[in-house]
């Protein structure tokens, strides 16, 4: 590991401020993933921000009965809050479903959004990786691959994102807001991380230097009748192959409206827009749900150990969908 | 600015305050074990993926292994040898002596600070992703095996004590249920022949 | 910080009692529940420096030149060694073929050997000073299965072989082979009604114990070293570290310290030799922690298998023979394949009779991971095998699994495709029964658990899974046979030290072995063995060292047997000794001391009608009685090189499992709702420990079945060296495991007993495999079973 500065700020402006004297500087929250990742000497960070101390800790309902979530707050207290659980059911869930209890106490919602991808290419520095070193070269594609992206990949890179929060986030069109030198920005999740193309060292559209200081989730009604699934090779303790964030709202049979995200399957938390677009104002049926899955995952492209995924994502949209009707028509 | 990579800290470990310079680099586990002279806390792998570090850090457990040193000065840290009173030891401790909840033993400071730990999440209605329905309005759920199982997931053992280790957690978490019962071997007897 | 931190006695409270069968608490369990107990990464010597080990980033190749200039000259490294700096002639090492370089010489045959050591101030120091040691590698092709390493021209992996297979191996790339010829295969093969073959594969498992390995060497006044090490069996240590230091035995003072788990992973050296070495070259003591990814490439792995086989049967359900061809993939040095292979060669039958055999077993040289020994290694990749088959010979016959395998099920006097009669109980029919007799778990426990759906008892829990449409369950079950000690004619015995005395008015038993405690429970053991022939309350373990003889090795499900045969062998000879003082002292005063059998009970002599004759303090009156003793389990054989046959084992050891899954086939998850296991155990000497065993080895097989394998990719290169991609069972995949245990006594062995710690490893995967078949009517003749095999593509 390199050696490097380490400071504890307690204001926002100081934090950015600090921040901008070193372009070699990091934020660190729970430091889960960023301290693993300076272990392997995938990140060489030369100043440390602690951000730990900010008074961003808080979870308050917004005037138009959203959420607005402050970035230091720890994954097990987002788990834990009544008002998630209640209004956001999957958050909490995808939030419980990640990481272990000790990590979860430990890791930030604002690190959690920033975490790197769990492929074992990036973290092997003996190596090739185009993430980590652009222009190395993509040795998943012929290599190591079955927990790899089947969708909006490029021939540059193939890896999945870790997070689950971020996949039920997605699914409840969260807005992440940042500060930074010049002030502060917004930005949706949908807009948050980029597309792969051949520059997927480039993981988000955060200005350089930007703070992350919240989530702010919208009102959002159908997000009360919601879940989030996870399926991994064991039961705890290990990241997704293939996760869902879902929630619908039935009448009389038939779709209002319905929510849909993908996990594991993308460099991003995946929104299912076309899925969610067939799925409206029709048939709240298992083979309405199976052809939107099927619509959504045309675009899959498989290499010849993660192809599995597509059928796996196809019965989880079934599964999870005619569970939450049955929930939405109780 | 070049930053200095070095501070002086003062660790509140098991209620006693211990200053000590050090590297930025040093994990509170580290800093615990070749520093402090508490070497019960133990490193597995180091990466957050096995739980055997696993301290109480502000009375909430943590993997000491991604916890930088620096970044834990001024926390209140409690780790297995602040546990026992004197020659009592912890109930959760009992639990885990008297259940055989361990062989090798490695894991199990580890576990017995994650499963003191969930027996005050639990008791604070926290969820786990075993809960049927996380709702507030659905009540806190019931401290069942499989919630003691999801809650310890992790904590991994090798030696696979785990039946053992569920029993000893609902001992301490005084949830004992049938289930959770110790399953001494029935003394069999062969009803048919053995050169049947 | 003391000046150091090393093993010391354990001494369980005054509170401690019990004797055999008893279920006592270990005597090193309230060290390890408050976390004293001091484990091999816990050592700590003062001025103590800490070594660093450079691997190959490569599988195959050839070593041109190494500069280490650059690494000597960093600030706080005190040494960097490399094969040219070893000090003697001696320079490979092994468990039984010494073909395993103690650092590379010219050519590295697998990912991650070790290449050159660096001792620094700091390990950080250490890992970046290796960091600039400058190899240069020319690649070479890589041997990667037994097409590559058997072809004609393949690169040899040991040119020059001259160990004691060399010469009766078909190609220098096999390091053993092992055939087996019994009877007349062609001839039952014809009075077959059914005949079903299949080719199988087990994946290479990793022990994956918790603690990584670590040591500490102290260089010594005299030039000789004390190291302070994890390992299974310290006496095989310092046969294979010695030599290489140049140093005599005497001058290599082993102590084992606390050990995190073992499984056959630390049978072979790791960085014993490495720490020594920097230690005498430094002059200071030197600390070596493997991280867990070194860890990874620290030791040998479970041997992957392809395995072949063929039976056949007649329609009313009798096996008339089996041909078997068994290929393990040994990976780039012996390690225990020779032993591996007539494991698996010898058992390949399982426990079932068939008169009529063809068997052949090899372990392969080839650039990949280095494997050897994994608790059951042999017997279990073969267990994968016969069980698959049992099930389908029974399909075909349209029979009961388990009332097939009970109809063929070897028995006492059955004789092994060995020739050897099995001379002790073998009720395996009688396992099957009563593993099939036990209750079955609530069917589908999501609807009766009340109105909503208790998605908790679907697999994989709430997170995971469907609402339990796609959820089919599935019971399967599978039976094991393993050998108990080693085999094959070595020269298998322990050693046991027993001192009485009395201290503070109270008679103490101190027993001293050699006997590598990795969580056993072997210490519990031998204080309840000296407790109940001793007739004491107090017992003290000595620290397992070199000080005495050796206990040969904590595997192969030994140790009960073999060092608790030991202790319990000088303990009856210290009693006797006792009573001859108490003869001399006290004979004229009771007739009885001449006349009765004398036991000793609760401190005092007594006559086998209960009559106390004298205090124990008494007799001893101050003397200390002191004898370390050997004992030896009866004689096994070699087996024919040819033939295979030789009364090759000494015990075994016989377990059935029942697995009951439910597969959520949309998803590909199963959740193995119970994994009852029913093993003979001879006697339980410690029922609460024999429970603990067996449900660990359950575990483990578990884990085989449906997440663990190391990937290698066709490079040979590790992908998956961390906890985040080799997974392990969490307590959350772990079922309930009701055990069922039976003691038929075996007259041969102390007590009765039998080695029960690899049997469960055993049955328990082909059993959750046959359970995952029978819910999905998938062929599954691959372990570990993932998701992406139950889903389909």
């Amino acid at each position: 590991m390199r050696e490097f500065g380490y400071q504890r700020v307690f204001d926002v402006p100081g934090a950015v401020a600090l921040l901008g004297t070193d372009p070699e500087a990091r934020f660190l929250g729970g430091g889960t993933n960023l301290v693993d990742l300076m272990k392997a000497g995938v990140e060489r960070p030369a100043l440390l921000v602690d951000v730990t101390e900010l008074p961003l800790g808080r979870i308050e309902a917004t005037a138009d009965g959203g959420l607005r979530i402050g970035a230091t707050v720890t994954n097990s207290d987002l788990a834990a809050d009544p008002q998630v659980r209640r209004h956001y059911p999957a958050l909490a869930q995808a939030v419980l479903a990640g990481a272990s209890g000790q990590l979860r106490n430990m890791a930030t919602i604002g690190g959690n959004l920033l975490q790197r991808t769990r492929c074992g290419y990036f973290a092997d520095l003996t190596k090739p990786c185009n993430k980590r070193v652009p222009g190395s070269g993509c040795p998943a594609i012929e290599g190591e691959h079955h927990n790899h992206a089947i969708l909006g990949a490029s021939e540059h890179c193939v890896a999945v994102h870790p997070s689950d929060m971020g996949v039920a986030l997605t699914a409840f069109d969260a807005v992440v807001s940042y500060e930074t030198a010049d002030g502060p920005g917004e930005l949706p999740l949908a807009e948050f991380y980029l597309p792969v193309g051949d520059t997927p060292h480039l993981e988000t559209a955060l200005p350089s230097g930007a703070l992350i200081t919240g989530i702010t989730l919208p009102p959002n009604p159908v997000a009360a009748v919601s879940r989030y699934r996870k399926v991994r090779e064991r039961a705890s303790y290990a990241f997704a192959i293939g996760s869902i964030a879902a929630a619908l709202d039935v009448r009389d049979g038939l779709v209002r409206e319905v929510r849909l995200a993908f996990g594991a399957v993308a460099s991003r938390p995946w929104r299912a827009r076309e899925a969610e677009r067939l799925l409206t104002g029709g048939p709240a049926s298992a083979e309405a749900f199976a052809a939107a899955a099927d619509a959504e995952l045309a675009a899959a492209e498989t290499l010849p150990h993660n192809a599995y995924k597509v059928t796996l994502m196809r019965n989880l949209v079934v599964a999870v969908l005619t569970e939450l009707t049955e929930e939405a028509t109780r | 600015m070049a930053q200095s990579t070095s501070s002086v800290i003062t660790l509140n470990v098991n209620g006693e305050k211990r200053t000590l310079p050090v590297d930025h680099r040093t994990t509170l586990l580290d800093a615990l074990r070749e520093r402090l002279d508490l070497t019960g806390t133990k490193k597995g792998c180091d990466q957050g993926q096995c739980g055997a570090c696993t301290v109480l850090i502000d009375g909430r457990r943590a993997v000491s292994c991604l916890q930088l040193a620096v970044a834990a000065e001024g926390r209140e840290i409690t780790t297995i040898e602040g546990l026992a009173d004197g020659d009592q030891l912890h109930p959760v401790q009992q639990a885990f002596l008297d259940l055989d909840g361990f062989q090798c033993g490695y894991c199990t400071p580890g576990q017995i600070c994650s499963a003191l730990a969930v027996i005050e999440e639990h008791a604070a209605g926290w969820p786990s992703a075993a809960t049927t329905d996380v709702r507030p309005e659905a009540g806190v759920p019931p401290l069942t095996a499989d919630e003691i199982r999801e809650r310890m997931s992790g904590n991994l053992c090798r030696c696979g004590a785990y039946v053992s280790i569920v029993q000893a957690v609902a001992r301490a978490a005084g949830v004992e249920t049938a289930q959770a019962a110790p399953a001494l071997p029935q003394q069999g007897r062969t009803e048919e022949g053995t050169a049947a | 910080m003391g000046a150091t931190r090393i093993p010391g006695n354990i001494t369980q409270g005054s509170t401690a009692k019990g004797g055999i069968g008893e279920s006592t608490l270990r005597p090193d369990g309230t060290l390890k529940v408050t976390g004293e107990f001091a484990y091999s990464s816990d050592m700590w010597h003062e001025d103590m420096l800490w070594g660093f080990t450079l691997r190959s980033p490569h599988a195959h190749a050839e070593i041109k030149s190494i500069d280490t200039s650059e690494a000597l000259a960093q600030a706080g490294v005190y040494a960097v060694l490399t094969y040219d700096d070893l000090p003697t002639d001696v320079k490979n090492y092994g468990l039984e073929i010494q073909d395993t370089p103690v650092l590379a010489h010219g050519r590295v045959r697998h990912h991650g050997e070790p290449v050159a050591l660096v001792a620094a101030d700091h390990p950080e120091t250490a890992r970046r000073a290796a960091a600039k040691i400058k190899v240069e590698y020319v690649q070479l092709p890589v041997v990667h299965d037994e097409q590559t390493a058997l072809a004609e021209d393949a690169p040899l992996l040991h040119p020059g072989r001259d160990d004691h297979h060399a010469g009766h191996v078909p190609h220098p790339n096999v390091v053993h082979r092992q055939p087996i010829h019994r009877g007349d295969v062609a001839a039952a093969r014809a009075r077959a009604d059914v005949i079903v073959s299949g080719e199988y594969v087990v994946g290479m498992q990793d022990q994956a114990f918790l603690g990584p390995e670590s040591g500490l060497a102290v260089p010594a006044e005299d030039g000789g070293v004390d190291l302070y090490i994890a390992t299974q069996w310290l006496h095989s240590d310092l046969r294979q570290i010695a030599p290489v230091l140049g140093l005599p035995p005497e001058k290599v003072r082993m102590t084992l310290s606390g050990v995190g788990g073992a499984f056959g992973g630390r049978e072979d050296l790791s960085m014993q030799i490495h720490a020594c070495l920097l230690a005498l070259r430094t002059g200071k003591p030197v600390k070596i922690v493997y991280n867990r990814f070194e860890s990874f490439f620290g030791h040998v792995h479970r041997h992957p298998a392809k395995l072949w086989y063929e039976h056949g049967a007649t329609k009313d359900g009798k096996l008339t023979h089996m041909r078997c061809r068994i290929v393990l993939d040994g990976g780039a040095y012996a390690s225990a394949s020779p032993a591996v292979v007539g494991n698996a060669s010898s058992l390949s039958v399982g426990p079932y009779v068939i008169d009529d055999v063809e068997i052949e077993a090899v372990a392969l040289y080839t650039n990949n991971p280095p494997c050897g020994a994994m608790r059951g290694f042999g017997a279990v990749q073969a267990c994968f095998a016969y069980e698959a088959q049992m099930d389908k010979l029974a399909a075909e016959l349209g029979m009961d699994p388990v009332e097939f395998r009970r109809l063929n099920a070897m028995s006492q006097g059955t004789l092994l495709p060995t020739g050897q009669v099995v001379d002790s109980p073998a009720p395996v029919a009688e396992l099957l029964r009563r593993i099939k007799a036990m209750p079955l778990p609530p069917e589908r426990q999501w609807e009766t658990a009340g109105e909503s759906a208790d998605v908790r008892a679907l697999p994989g829990g709430l997170s995971n899974t469907t609402h339990g449409e796609g959820v089919v369950r599935g019971v399967g079950y599978a039976v094991g046979i393993k050998n108990v000690g080693f085999s094959e004619g070595f020269d298998d015995y322990s050693t046991a030290r027993v001192r009485l005395e009395v201290v503070g008015g109270e008679p103490v038993a101190v027993v001293h072995t050699a006997m590598a405690e990795v969580g056993q429970g072997g210490v519990t053991v031998h204080a309840q063995i000296a407790r109940t022939e001793l007739g004491v309350t107090q017992v003290t373990i000595h620290p397992a060292d070199t000080q005495v003889g050796s206990a040969g090795s904590t595997s192969a499900s030994r140790q009960t047997y073999v060092t608790g045969g030991a202790v319990k062998n000088t303990c009856e000879a210290v009693r006797e000794k006792v009573l001859e003082l108490g003869r001399a002292r006290f004979g004229s005063y009771h007739p009885a001391w001449a006349t009765a059998e004398l036991l000793l009970e609760s401190g005092k002599v007594v006559t086998d009608g209960g009559e106390v004759l004298a205090d124990l303090v008494e007799v001893l009156e101050g003397e200390a009685i002191d004898l370390e003793l050997e004992w030896r389990h009866r004689p096994t054989e070699a087996f024919d090189l040819h033939t295979g046959q030789g009364n090759g084992h000494v015990q075994y050891s016989f377990a059935a499992h029942r697995a009951v899954v439910e597969v959520d086939t949309e998803l590909g998850l199963v959740k193995v709702v119970e994994l009852a296991c029913a093993q003979d155990v001879g006697r339980a000497l410690n029922p609460l420990s024999v429970v603990g065993q067996i449900q660990g080895g359950t575990t483990q097989g578990l884990g085989l079945a449906v997440m663990e394998e190391i990937v290698v990719s066709k490079e040979a290169k590790v992908r998956n060296p961390s906890f985040t991609d080799y997974l392990i069972p969490t307590i959350l995949d772990t079922p309930t495991i009701p055990v069922d245990v039976l003691e038929l006594a075996d007259e041969h062995a102390p007590y009765g007993l039998r080695g029960i710690g690899e049997a469960p490893t055993l049955s328990s995967t082909p059993a959750v495999v046959s359970a995952i078949r029978a819910a999905t009517g998938l062929a599954l003749n691959r372990v570990p079973v993932r998701p992406e095999h139950l889903t389909g593509t």
